[in-house]
Protein backbone atom coordinates (compact mmCIF):
# COMPACT_ATOMS: atom_id res chain seq x y z
CA UNK A 1 0.00 0.00 0.00
CA UNK A 2 1.32 3.42 -0.91
CA UNK A 3 -1.09 5.52 1.07
CA UNK A 4 -0.07 8.98 2.17
CA UNK A 5 -1.57 10.59 5.25
CA UNK A 6 -3.87 12.76 3.16
CA UNK A 7 -5.53 9.66 1.75
CA UNK A 8 -6.22 8.08 5.10
CA UNK A 9 -9.26 8.94 7.20
CA UNK A 10 -8.89 6.19 9.78
CA UNK A 11 -5.92 4.05 10.74
CA UNK A 12 -6.37 1.33 13.33
CA UNK A 13 -3.55 -0.91 14.55
CA UNK A 14 -3.99 -3.74 17.04
CA UNK A 15 -7.11 -2.21 18.54
CA UNK A 16 -8.65 -4.10 21.45
CA UNK A 17 -11.61 -3.18 23.63
CA UNK A 18 -12.56 -5.27 26.64
CA UNK A 19 -15.62 -4.84 28.85
CA UNK A 20 -14.54 -6.73 31.95
CA UNK A 21 -13.71 -10.22 30.75
CA UNK A 22 -15.67 -9.82 27.50
CA UNK A 23 -13.57 -8.86 24.48
CA UNK A 24 -15.78 -6.73 22.22
CA UNK A 25 -13.02 -5.75 19.77
CA UNK A 26 -10.14 -8.19 19.46
CA UNK A 27 -6.80 -6.98 18.03
CA UNK A 28 -8.26 -5.27 14.97
CA UNK A 29 -6.19 -3.50 12.31
CA UNK A 30 -7.44 -1.72 9.19
CA UNK A 31 -7.37 1.59 7.37
CA UNK A 32 -10.17 3.64 5.89
CA UNK A 33 -9.35 5.75 2.86
CA UNK A 34 -10.80 9.20 2.49
CA UNK A 35 -13.83 9.91 0.33
CA UNK A 36 -15.04 6.36 0.00
CA UNK A 37 -18.18 4.62 1.21
CA UNK A 38 -17.41 1.74 3.55
CA UNK A 39 -19.80 -0.95 4.65
CA UNK A 40 -19.26 -2.14 8.22
CA UNK A 41 -21.08 -5.45 8.13
CA UNK A 42 -21.67 -8.00 10.81
CA UNK A 43 -24.24 -9.74 12.92
CA UNK A 44 -25.80 -8.35 16.06
CA UNK A 45 -23.24 -8.18 18.83
CA UNK A 46 -20.36 -8.51 16.36
CA UNK A 47 -18.84 -5.25 17.66
CA UNK A 48 -19.99 -2.77 14.99
CA UNK A 49 -21.33 -0.13 17.36
CA UNK A 50 -18.41 -0.53 19.78
CA UNK A 51 -15.97 -0.06 16.90
CA UNK A 52 -17.77 3.08 15.76
CA UNK A 53 -17.83 4.40 19.33
CA UNK A 54 -14.07 3.84 19.54
CA UNK A 55 -13.55 5.66 16.24
CA UNK A 56 -15.55 8.65 17.52
CA UNK A 57 -13.90 8.84 20.94
CA UNK A 58 -17.07 7.78 22.75
CA UNK A 59 -15.38 4.65 24.10
CA UNK A 60 -11.82 4.26 25.33
CA UNK A 61 -9.63 1.57 23.78
CA UNK A 62 -8.12 -1.07 26.05
CA UNK A 63 -5.02 -1.31 23.85
CA UNK A 64 -3.82 -0.56 20.36
CA UNK A 65 -3.63 2.65 18.40
CA UNK A 66 -6.39 4.49 16.63
CA UNK A 67 -5.99 7.56 14.44
CA UNK A 68 -8.77 9.55 12.81
CA UNK A 69 -7.54 12.27 10.42
CA UNK A 70 -4.07 11.74 11.80
CA UNK A 71 -4.67 11.85 15.55
CA UNK A 72 -6.46 10.03 18.34
CA UNK A 73 -10.12 11.07 18.35
CA UNK A 74 -10.40 10.87 22.15
CA UNK A 75 -11.12 14.35 23.53
CA UNK A 76 -9.67 15.82 20.33
CA UNK A 77 -11.85 18.78 19.33
CA UNK A 78 -10.09 19.22 15.97
CA UNK A 79 -10.82 15.63 14.94
CA UNK A 80 -14.30 15.38 16.46
CA UNK A 81 -15.53 18.54 14.72
CA UNK A 82 -15.11 16.57 11.49
CA UNK A 83 -17.04 13.54 12.69
CA UNK A 84 -20.79 12.85 12.81
CA UNK A 85 -22.07 9.75 14.59
CA UNK A 86 -25.76 9.54 15.42
CA UNK A 87 -26.16 6.09 16.93
CA UNK A 88 -29.05 3.84 16.13
CA UNK A 89 -29.96 4.08 19.85
CA UNK A 90 -29.19 7.81 20.10
CA UNK A 91 -30.72 9.50 23.14
CA UNK A 92 -32.22 12.98 22.92
CA UNK A 93 -33.27 15.32 25.75
CA UNK A 94 -36.69 14.41 27.07
CA UNK A 95 -38.62 17.37 25.71
CA UNK A 96 -36.78 17.54 22.37
CA UNK A 97 -38.61 17.66 19.06
CA UNK A 98 -36.95 17.01 15.71
CA UNK A 99 -36.83 20.76 15.01
CA UNK A 100 -34.66 21.22 18.12
CA UNK A 101 -32.18 18.72 16.72
CA UNK A 102 -32.00 20.41 13.32
CA UNK A 103 -31.80 23.88 14.93
CA UNK A 104 -28.79 22.92 17.04
CA UNK A 105 -26.93 20.67 14.59
CA UNK A 106 -25.51 23.62 12.53
CA UNK A 107 -23.66 24.85 15.65
CA UNK A 108 -21.61 21.65 15.62
CA UNK A 109 -21.25 20.84 11.91
CA UNK A 110 -19.51 23.53 9.91
CA UNK A 111 -20.73 22.13 6.58
CA UNK A 112 -24.40 21.87 7.65
CA UNK A 113 -26.81 22.50 4.77
CA UNK A 114 -30.16 23.68 6.17
CA UNK A 115 -31.91 23.61 2.79
CA UNK A 116 -30.83 20.01 2.26
CA UNK A 117 -32.07 19.13 5.76
CA UNK A 118 -35.45 20.75 5.03
CA UNK A 119 -35.74 18.79 1.79
CA UNK A 120 -34.95 15.54 3.61
CA UNK A 121 -37.59 16.33 6.25
CA UNK A 122 -40.12 16.56 3.43
CA UNK A 123 -38.79 13.41 1.77
CA UNK A 124 -39.10 11.39 4.96
CA UNK A 125 -42.35 13.13 6.01
CA UNK A 126 -40.87 13.70 9.43
CA UNK A 127 -43.12 15.58 11.89
CA UNK A 128 -40.94 18.39 13.24
CA UNK A 129 -43.19 19.46 16.11
CA UNK A 130 -43.82 16.06 17.66
CA UNK A 131 -41.76 15.11 20.74
CA UNK A 132 -38.97 12.73 19.71
CA UNK A 133 -39.99 10.18 22.31
CA UNK A 134 -43.36 9.90 20.54
CA UNK A 135 -41.85 9.26 17.09
CA UNK A 136 -42.07 5.82 15.53
CA UNK A 137 -38.91 3.74 15.14
CA UNK A 138 -38.67 4.71 11.47
CA UNK A 139 -39.14 8.42 12.19
CA UNK A 140 -36.47 8.19 14.88
CA UNK A 141 -34.10 6.64 12.34
CA UNK A 142 -34.99 9.43 9.92
CA UNK A 143 -33.81 12.05 12.44
CA UNK A 144 -30.39 10.40 12.59
CA UNK A 145 -30.24 9.92 8.82
CA UNK A 146 -31.05 13.59 8.19
CA UNK A 147 -28.38 14.77 10.65
CA UNK A 148 -25.88 12.38 9.06
CA UNK A 149 -26.61 13.55 5.53
CA UNK A 150 -27.08 17.30 6.08
CA UNK A 151 -24.05 17.62 8.38
CA UNK A 152 -21.74 16.70 5.48
CA UNK A 153 -19.11 15.82 8.09
CA UNK A 154 -15.82 14.69 6.52
CA UNK A 155 -16.26 11.39 8.37
CA UNK A 156 -19.91 10.36 8.70
CA UNK A 157 -21.18 7.22 10.41
CA UNK A 158 -24.57 5.70 9.76
CA UNK A 159 -25.43 3.10 12.39
CA UNK A 160 -28.06 0.72 11.03
CA UNK A 161 -29.85 3.73 9.53
CA UNK A 162 -32.64 1.71 7.92
CA UNK A 163 -34.16 0.44 11.21
CA UNK A 164 -37.92 0.87 11.02
CA UNK A 165 -37.75 2.76 7.73
CA UNK A 166 -40.17 1.59 5.06
CA UNK A 167 -38.93 0.55 1.61
CA UNK A 168 -39.62 3.98 0.09
CA UNK A 169 -37.77 5.81 2.85
CA UNK A 170 -34.82 3.43 2.57
CA UNK A 171 -34.61 4.05 -1.17
CA UNK A 172 -34.75 7.81 -0.54
CA UNK A 173 -31.88 7.46 1.89
CA UNK A 174 -29.74 5.50 -0.57
CA UNK A 175 -30.54 7.91 -3.42
CA UNK A 176 -29.86 11.07 -1.40
CA UNK A 177 -26.66 9.63 0.04
CA UNK A 178 -25.33 8.80 -3.41
CA UNK A 179 -26.39 12.13 -4.97
CA UNK A 180 -24.95 14.19 -2.16
CA UNK A 181 -21.81 12.08 -1.92
CA UNK A 182 -21.17 12.68 -5.64
CA UNK A 183 -21.35 16.46 -5.11
CA UNK A 184 -19.66 16.56 -1.71
CA UNK A 185 -17.28 13.62 -1.43
CA UNK A 186 -16.63 12.49 2.12
CA UNK A 187 -15.83 9.34 4.03
CA UNK A 188 -18.91 7.36 4.95
CA UNK A 189 -19.01 4.31 7.20
CA UNK A 190 -22.33 2.53 7.03
CA UNK A 191 -23.11 -0.28 9.44
CA UNK A 192 -25.85 -2.57 8.25
CA UNK A 193 -27.19 -6.11 7.96
CA UNK A 194 -29.09 -5.39 4.73
CA UNK A 195 -26.06 -6.02 2.57
CA UNK A 196 -27.84 -6.48 -0.75
CA UNK A 197 -29.77 -3.24 -0.41
CA UNK A 198 -26.62 -1.19 0.02
CA UNK A 199 -24.27 -3.30 -2.07
CA UNK A 200 -24.38 -0.81 -4.95
CA UNK A 201 -23.39 2.01 -2.59
CA UNK A 202 -20.46 0.28 -1.00
CA UNK A 203 -16.98 0.73 -2.36
CA UNK A 204 -15.27 -1.22 0.36
CA UNK A 205 -16.44 -3.89 2.75
CA UNK A 206 -15.35 -4.51 6.33
CA UNK A 207 -16.91 -7.60 7.83
CA UNK A 208 -16.65 -7.93 11.59
CA UNK A 209 -17.57 -10.94 13.67
CA UNK A 210 -16.98 -11.59 17.35
CA UNK A 211 -14.78 -8.51 17.50
CA UNK A 212 -12.47 -9.54 14.66
CA UNK A 213 -12.26 -8.26 11.10
CA UNK A 214 -13.10 -11.24 8.88
CA UNK A 215 -12.99 -9.42 5.60
CA UNK A 216 -11.44 -6.13 4.50
CA UNK A 217 -11.84 -5.92 0.77
CA UNK A 218 -12.79 -3.72 -2.14
CA UNK A 219 -16.44 -4.41 -2.97
CA UNK A 220 -15.84 -4.99 -6.69
CA UNK A 221 -12.85 -7.23 -6.05
CA UNK A 222 -14.94 -9.17 -3.58
CA UNK A 223 -17.73 -9.69 -6.09
CA UNK A 224 -15.14 -10.99 -8.59
CA UNK A 225 -13.74 -13.53 -6.16
CA UNK A 226 -16.54 -16.00 -6.67
CA UNK A 227 -19.18 -17.14 -9.07
CA UNK A 228 -21.94 -19.68 -8.99
CA UNK A 229 -21.83 -22.55 -11.46
CA UNK A 230 -25.23 -24.04 -12.31
CA UNK A 231 -25.93 -27.12 -14.39
CA UNK A 232 -26.31 -30.88 -14.38
CA UNK A 233 -24.89 -32.35 -11.20
CA UNK A 234 -22.37 -34.57 -13.01
CA UNK A 235 -21.09 -31.69 -15.19
CA UNK A 236 -20.87 -29.31 -12.26
CA UNK A 237 -19.06 -31.86 -10.12
CA UNK A 238 -16.58 -32.49 -12.91
CA UNK A 239 -15.96 -28.76 -13.35
CA UNK A 240 -15.54 -27.86 -9.69
CA UNK A 241 -13.36 -30.82 -8.79
CA UNK A 242 -10.21 -29.53 -7.14
CA UNK A 243 -11.48 -25.95 -6.92
CA UNK A 244 -12.16 -23.80 -3.84
CA UNK A 245 -15.81 -24.65 -3.26
CA UNK A 246 -17.53 -22.04 -1.10
CA UNK A 247 -20.97 -23.56 -1.01
CA UNK A 248 -22.99 -26.26 -2.67
CA UNK A 249 -26.68 -26.54 -3.31
CA UNK A 250 -28.80 -28.77 -5.48
CA UNK A 251 -32.12 -30.32 -6.30
CA UNK A 252 -32.42 -33.70 -7.99
CA UNK A 253 -29.99 -33.92 -10.87
CA UNK A 254 -29.20 -30.19 -10.81
CA UNK A 255 -26.43 -28.60 -8.82
CA UNK A 256 -25.47 -25.05 -8.01
CA UNK A 257 -22.00 -24.60 -6.62
CA UNK A 258 -20.28 -21.37 -5.67
CA UNK A 259 -16.55 -21.48 -6.32
CA UNK A 260 -13.83 -18.97 -5.72
CA UNK A 261 -11.50 -17.27 -8.19
CA UNK A 262 -12.52 -18.11 -11.74
CA UNK A 263 -10.38 -16.55 -14.47
CA UNK A 264 -11.61 -15.60 -17.93
CA UNK A 265 -10.35 -18.85 -19.47
CA UNK A 266 -12.03 -20.91 -16.78
CA UNK A 267 -15.30 -19.06 -17.31
CA UNK A 268 -15.11 -19.85 -21.02
CA UNK A 269 -14.40 -23.48 -20.20
CA UNK A 270 -17.44 -23.62 -17.95
CA UNK A 271 -19.68 -22.16 -20.63
CA UNK A 272 -18.25 -24.64 -23.15
CA UNK A 273 -19.14 -27.46 -20.76
CA UNK A 274 -22.77 -26.32 -20.89
CA UNK A 275 -22.75 -24.74 -17.44
CA UNK A 276 -24.36 -21.46 -16.51
CA UNK A 277 -22.41 -18.85 -14.57
CA UNK A 278 -24.30 -16.43 -12.36
CA UNK A 279 -22.96 -13.60 -10.24
CA UNK A 280 -22.93 -14.05 -6.50
CA UNK A 281 -24.70 -11.41 -4.46
CA UNK A 282 -22.52 -9.60 -1.96
CA UNK A 283 -24.79 -10.71 0.85
CA UNK A 284 -24.63 -14.38 -0.13
CA UNK A 285 -20.90 -14.21 -0.56
CA UNK A 286 -20.33 -12.60 2.82
CA UNK A 287 -22.71 -14.97 4.55
CA UNK A 288 -21.01 -17.96 2.93
CA UNK A 289 -17.50 -16.70 3.57
CA UNK A 290 -18.18 -15.81 7.19
CA UNK A 291 -20.09 -19.03 7.78
CA UNK A 292 -17.32 -21.23 6.43
CA UNK A 293 -14.72 -19.20 8.31
CA UNK A 294 -16.65 -19.70 11.50
CA UNK A 295 -17.07 -23.39 10.80
CA UNK A 296 -13.39 -23.99 10.03
CA UNK A 297 -11.64 -21.34 12.08
CA UNK A 298 -8.66 -23.60 12.64
CA UNK A 299 -8.03 -24.30 8.95
CA UNK A 300 -8.55 -21.25 6.73
CA UNK A 301 -7.93 -23.33 3.59
CA UNK A 302 -11.40 -24.84 4.22
CA UNK A 303 -10.79 -28.34 2.88
CA UNK A 304 -14.26 -29.61 3.63
CA UNK A 305 -17.03 -27.76 1.88
CA UNK A 306 -20.01 -27.21 4.12
CA UNK A 307 -23.00 -29.40 3.38
CA UNK A 308 -26.19 -27.81 2.15
CA UNK A 309 -28.30 -27.79 5.25
CA UNK A 310 -26.09 -25.97 7.75
CA UNK A 311 -25.36 -23.24 5.21
CA UNK A 312 -29.01 -22.68 4.50
CA UNK A 313 -29.82 -22.64 8.17
CA UNK A 314 -27.13 -20.08 8.82
CA UNK A 315 -28.30 -17.87 5.97
CA UNK A 316 -31.77 -18.02 7.42
CA UNK A 317 -30.46 -17.22 10.84
CA UNK A 318 -28.67 -14.19 9.40
CA UNK A 319 -31.76 -12.95 7.55
CA UNK A 320 -33.99 -13.52 10.53
CA UNK A 321 -31.77 -11.36 12.66
CA UNK A 322 -31.67 -8.49 10.18
CA UNK B 1 4.54 6.05 6.09
CA UNK B 2 5.67 6.72 9.65
CA UNK B 3 3.74 7.55 12.77
CA UNK B 4 4.87 11.17 12.68
CA UNK B 5 3.29 11.59 9.25
CA UNK B 6 -0.01 10.47 10.71
CA UNK B 7 0.21 12.79 13.69
CA UNK B 8 0.92 15.87 11.60
CA UNK B 9 -1.85 15.19 9.11
CA UNK B 10 -4.00 18.15 8.09
CA UNK B 11 -7.27 19.01 9.77
CA UNK B 12 -10.26 17.63 7.98
CA UNK B 13 -12.69 20.37 8.92
CA UNK B 14 -12.55 23.50 6.84
CA UNK B 15 -13.85 25.74 9.63
CA UNK B 16 -12.32 24.65 12.93
CA UNK B 17 -14.00 26.42 15.83
CA UNK B 18 -12.22 28.00 18.77
CA UNK B 19 -12.66 26.66 22.28
CA UNK B 20 -14.87 29.57 23.51
CA UNK B 21 -17.14 29.14 20.46
CA UNK B 22 -17.40 25.38 21.06
CA UNK B 23 -18.24 25.86 24.75
CA UNK B 24 -20.83 28.54 23.97
CA UNK B 25 -22.44 26.19 21.43
CA UNK B 26 -22.96 23.66 24.24
CA UNK B 27 -24.77 26.38 26.23
CA UNK B 28 -26.95 27.03 23.17
CA UNK B 29 -27.61 23.29 22.76
CA UNK B 30 -28.99 23.13 26.32
CA UNK B 31 -31.12 26.22 25.66
CA UNK B 32 -32.42 25.27 22.20
CA UNK B 33 -35.59 24.14 23.96
CA UNK B 34 -36.30 27.23 26.09
CA UNK B 35 -39.00 25.46 28.07
CA UNK B 36 -36.53 23.33 30.04
CA UNK B 37 -34.54 26.04 31.82
CA UNK B 38 -36.84 29.07 31.53
CA UNK B 39 -40.43 28.25 30.54
CA UNK B 40 -41.33 25.44 32.93
CA UNK B 41 -39.54 26.82 36.05
CA UNK B 42 -41.33 30.17 35.71
CA UNK B 43 -44.61 28.43 34.99
CA UNK B 44 -44.14 26.59 38.30
CA UNK B 45 -43.39 29.90 40.07
CA UNK B 46 -46.55 31.39 38.57
CA UNK B 47 -48.69 28.46 39.67
CA UNK B 48 -47.13 28.54 43.14
CA UNK B 49 -47.96 32.26 43.37
CA UNK B 50 -51.62 31.69 42.45
CA UNK B 51 -51.87 28.94 45.06
CA UNK B 52 -50.13 31.18 47.62
CA UNK B 53 -52.70 33.95 46.99
CA UNK B 54 -55.54 31.52 47.68
CA UNK B 55 -53.94 30.09 50.80
CA UNK B 56 -53.16 33.59 52.12
CA UNK B 57 -56.81 34.56 51.66
CA UNK B 58 -57.94 31.44 53.51
CA UNK B 59 -55.55 32.16 56.38
CA UNK B 60 -56.67 35.79 56.42
CA UNK B 61 -60.34 34.77 56.55
CA UNK B 62 -59.89 32.29 59.39
CA UNK B 63 -57.48 34.36 61.53
CA UNK B 64 -59.23 37.67 61.03
CA UNK B 65 -56.98 39.66 58.78
CA UNK B 66 -53.75 39.59 56.78
CA UNK B 67 -51.03 42.22 57.07
CA UNK B 68 -50.56 41.80 60.81
CA UNK B 69 -46.96 41.09 61.87
CA UNK B 70 -48.02 37.59 62.96
CA UNK B 71 -49.60 36.84 59.57
CA UNK B 72 -46.50 38.10 57.70
CA UNK B 73 -44.26 36.03 59.98
CA UNK B 74 -46.51 33.00 59.45
CA UNK B 75 -46.13 33.20 55.68
CA UNK B 76 -42.33 32.90 56.11
CA UNK B 77 -42.75 29.16 56.63
CA UNK B 78 -44.07 28.64 53.11
CA UNK B 79 -41.74 26.74 50.76
CA UNK B 80 -43.57 28.04 47.68
CA UNK B 81 -40.57 30.17 46.70
CA UNK B 82 -38.50 27.00 46.29
CA UNK B 83 -41.15 25.13 44.27
CA UNK B 84 -39.20 25.13 40.95
CA UNK B 85 -36.13 23.64 42.66
CA UNK B 86 -37.53 20.10 42.73
CA UNK B 87 -37.97 20.33 38.99
CA UNK B 88 -34.57 21.97 38.47
CA UNK B 89 -32.69 19.20 40.27
CA UNK B 90 -34.20 16.81 37.69
CA UNK B 91 -33.11 19.24 34.96
CA UNK B 92 -29.57 19.02 36.37
CA UNK B 93 -29.74 15.21 36.14
CA UNK B 94 -31.08 15.31 32.57
CA UNK B 95 -28.49 17.85 31.44
CA UNK B 96 -26.01 14.99 31.80
CA UNK B 97 -28.10 11.87 31.18
CA UNK B 98 -29.61 13.16 27.91
CA UNK B 99 -27.35 16.09 27.03
CA UNK B 100 -24.09 14.15 27.21
CA UNK B 101 -24.97 11.37 24.72
CA UNK B 102 -26.39 13.93 22.26
CA UNK B 103 -23.37 16.22 22.55
CA UNK B 104 -21.01 13.29 21.88
CA UNK B 105 -23.07 12.38 18.80
CA UNK B 106 -22.60 15.97 17.62
CA UNK B 107 -18.81 15.54 17.93
CA UNK B 108 -18.35 17.54 21.16
CA UNK B 109 -15.49 16.62 23.50
CA UNK B 110 -16.27 15.72 27.11
CA UNK B 111 -14.27 18.73 28.26
CA UNK B 112 -16.20 21.20 26.07
CA UNK B 113 -19.49 19.60 27.04
CA UNK B 114 -18.80 19.87 30.77
CA UNK B 115 -17.46 23.42 30.61
CA UNK B 116 -20.45 24.50 28.53
CA UNK B 117 -22.87 22.82 30.91
CA UNK B 118 -21.17 24.39 33.95
CA UNK B 119 -21.26 27.81 32.27
CA UNK B 120 -24.97 27.33 31.60
CA UNK B 121 -25.57 26.46 35.27
CA UNK B 122 -23.71 29.60 36.40
CA UNK B 123 -25.64 31.82 33.96
CA UNK B 124 -29.07 30.40 34.83
CA UNK B 125 -28.25 30.55 38.56
CA UNK B 126 -27.21 34.20 38.25
CA UNK B 127 -30.35 35.08 36.29
CA UNK B 128 -32.63 33.26 38.74
CA UNK B 129 -30.86 34.83 41.74
CA UNK B 130 -31.31 38.30 40.29
CA UNK B 131 -34.97 37.68 39.48
CA UNK B 132 -35.85 36.24 42.88
CA UNK B 133 -33.90 38.94 44.79
CA UNK B 134 -35.68 41.67 42.80
CA UNK B 135 -39.09 40.02 43.29
CA UNK B 136 -38.38 39.81 47.03
CA UNK B 137 -37.71 43.57 47.11
CA UNK B 138 -40.81 44.33 45.00
CA UNK B 139 -42.93 42.25 47.32
CA UNK B 140 -41.73 44.32 50.29
CA UNK B 141 -42.23 47.62 48.44
CA UNK B 142 -45.80 46.72 47.45
CA UNK B 143 -46.69 45.35 50.89
CA UNK B 144 -47.21 41.88 49.46
CA UNK B 145 -48.46 42.81 45.99
CA UNK B 146 -51.06 45.17 47.55
CA UNK B 147 -52.87 42.20 49.09
CA UNK B 148 -50.57 41.22 51.97
CA UNK B 149 -49.54 38.04 50.22
CA UNK B 150 -45.91 37.13 50.74
CA UNK B 151 -44.34 34.34 48.72
CA UNK B 152 -40.79 35.59 48.07
CA UNK B 153 -40.19 36.95 51.55
CA UNK B 154 -40.05 33.44 52.91
CA UNK B 155 -37.57 31.14 54.63
CA UNK B 156 -34.26 33.08 54.64
CA UNK B 157 -35.13 35.47 51.79
CA UNK B 158 -35.91 39.13 52.51
CA UNK B 159 -34.23 38.99 55.93
CA UNK B 160 -30.74 40.41 55.36
CA UNK B 161 -31.40 42.58 52.33
CA UNK B 162 -31.01 42.47 48.56
CA UNK B 163 -27.33 41.46 48.29
CA UNK B 164 -27.58 38.57 50.74
CA UNK B 165 -30.71 37.36 48.89
CA UNK B 166 -28.86 37.59 45.58
CA UNK B 167 -25.80 35.73 46.86
CA UNK B 168 -27.68 33.06 48.81
CA UNK B 169 -30.10 32.27 45.98
CA UNK B 170 -27.22 32.06 43.50
CA UNK B 171 -25.36 29.54 45.70
CA UNK B 172 -28.51 27.52 46.36
CA UNK B 173 -29.37 27.37 42.65
CA UNK B 174 -25.83 26.38 41.71
CA UNK B 175 -25.87 23.64 44.35
CA UNK B 176 -29.18 22.27 43.04
CA UNK B 177 -27.86 22.06 39.46
CA UNK B 178 -24.47 20.63 40.33
CA UNK B 179 -25.84 18.02 42.75
CA UNK B 180 -28.26 16.80 40.08
CA UNK B 181 -25.53 16.83 37.42
CA UNK B 182 -22.89 15.11 39.56
CA UNK B 183 -25.25 12.28 40.57
CA UNK B 184 -26.06 11.75 36.86
CA UNK B 185 -22.35 11.87 36.05
CA UNK B 186 -21.53 9.21 38.64
CA UNK B 187 -24.17 7.03 37.02
CA UNK B 188 -22.83 7.78 33.52
CA UNK B 189 -19.30 6.84 34.59
CA UNK B 190 -19.82 3.89 36.96
CA UNK B 191 -23.45 2.88 36.34
CA UNK B 192 -25.25 0.99 39.11
CA UNK B 193 -22.17 0.19 41.20
CA UNK B 194 -21.34 3.91 41.27
CA UNK B 195 -24.83 4.71 42.55
CA UNK B 196 -24.57 2.07 45.30
CA UNK B 197 -21.18 3.34 46.48
CA UNK B 198 -22.21 6.99 46.27
CA UNK B 199 -25.52 6.75 48.11
CA UNK B 200 -24.23 4.40 50.81
CA UNK B 201 -21.15 6.60 51.34
CA UNK B 202 -23.38 9.68 51.58
CA UNK B 203 -25.78 8.00 54.03
CA UNK B 204 -22.89 6.75 56.19
CA UNK B 205 -21.28 10.20 56.22
CA UNK B 206 -24.50 11.87 57.34
CA UNK B 207 -25.31 9.26 59.99
CA UNK B 208 -21.68 9.25 61.16
CA UNK B 209 -21.61 13.05 61.51
CA UNK B 210 -24.86 13.10 63.48
CA UNK B 211 -23.61 10.29 65.73
CA UNK B 212 -20.33 12.09 66.34
CA UNK B 213 -22.05 15.39 67.22
CA UNK B 214 -24.55 13.65 69.50
CA UNK B 215 -21.99 11.48 71.33
CA UNK B 216 -19.71 14.45 71.97
CA UNK B 217 -22.75 16.51 73.09
CA UNK B 218 -21.78 19.16 70.55
CA UNK B 219 -25.25 20.22 69.34
CA UNK B 220 -25.22 23.53 71.30
CA UNK B 221 -21.77 24.30 69.84
CA UNK B 222 -23.04 23.54 66.33
CA UNK B 223 -26.08 25.76 66.83
CA UNK B 224 -23.94 28.62 68.13
CA UNK B 225 -21.54 28.22 65.21
CA UNK B 226 -24.38 28.26 62.66
CA UNK B 227 -25.94 31.33 64.23
CA UNK B 228 -22.59 33.10 64.17
CA UNK B 229 -22.22 32.45 60.44
CA UNK B 230 -25.42 34.26 59.56
CA UNK B 231 -27.31 33.68 56.30
CA UNK B 232 -24.49 34.91 54.07
CA UNK B 233 -21.94 32.84 56.00
CA UNK B 234 -23.91 29.61 55.77
CA UNK B 235 -24.41 30.01 52.03
CA UNK B 236 -20.73 30.86 51.62
CA UNK B 237 -20.01 27.47 53.23
CA UNK B 238 -22.47 25.83 50.81
CA UNK B 239 -20.17 26.96 48.00
CA UNK B 240 -17.86 24.16 49.18
CA UNK B 241 -20.20 21.25 48.33
CA UNK B 242 -21.20 23.06 45.11
CA UNK B 243 -17.55 23.30 44.09
CA UNK B 244 -16.87 19.67 45.10
CA UNK B 245 -19.85 18.51 43.00
CA UNK B 246 -18.73 20.75 40.10
CA UNK B 247 -15.07 19.68 39.99
CA UNK B 248 -15.82 16.07 40.93
CA UNK B 249 -18.34 15.89 38.10
CA UNK B 250 -15.71 17.19 35.69
CA UNK B 251 -13.18 14.54 36.74
CA UNK B 252 -15.78 11.75 36.56
CA UNK B 253 -17.12 12.81 33.16
CA UNK B 254 -13.68 12.94 31.54
CA UNK B 255 -13.67 9.12 31.38
CA UNK B 256 -17.42 8.52 31.12
CA UNK B 257 -19.01 6.72 28.17
CA UNK B 258 -22.61 7.00 27.02
CA UNK B 259 -24.78 3.92 27.39
CA UNK B 260 -25.66 1.91 24.30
Amino acid sequence: MTLTDTDTAVRVVGLTKKFGTFTAIDDVSFTVERNKIYGLLGRNGAGKTTLMQLLTGQQFATSGTLDVFGASPVENARVLQSVCFIKESQKYPDSFRADHVFASAPWFFANWDAAFAARLVDDFRLPLKRPIKKLSRGQLSAVGVIVGLASRAPLTFFDEPYLGLDAVARQIFYDRLLEDYAEHPRTVILSTHLIDEVSNLLEHVLVIDEGRILMDQDADELRGTASTVVGKKTDVDAFVAGRDVISRDGIGGLASVTVGGLGEAERAAARAAGLELSPVSLQQLIVQRTTSTTATTASPASPASPTIDPTVTKIDAWSARS
Amino acid sequence: MTTTDVLTGPAASVHPRTAPARIWNVVRLHLVDRRTYIGIPWLIVGLAFVITVFIAQIIGFTTGGLGTPEAIEGQRYSWAVLSPQWYLIVVGVQAISFGFPLALGFGVTRRDFYLGTALLFVLISAANALAFAVLTQLEQLTNGWYMHTYMFNALWLGVDGFWVDLFSFFVMQLLVFFIGASVATIYMRWRMSGMLVFWSALALTIVGTITLITFTSSWPTVAIWLAAQGIAGIFAWLLVPAAVAGFGGFLALRRATPKN
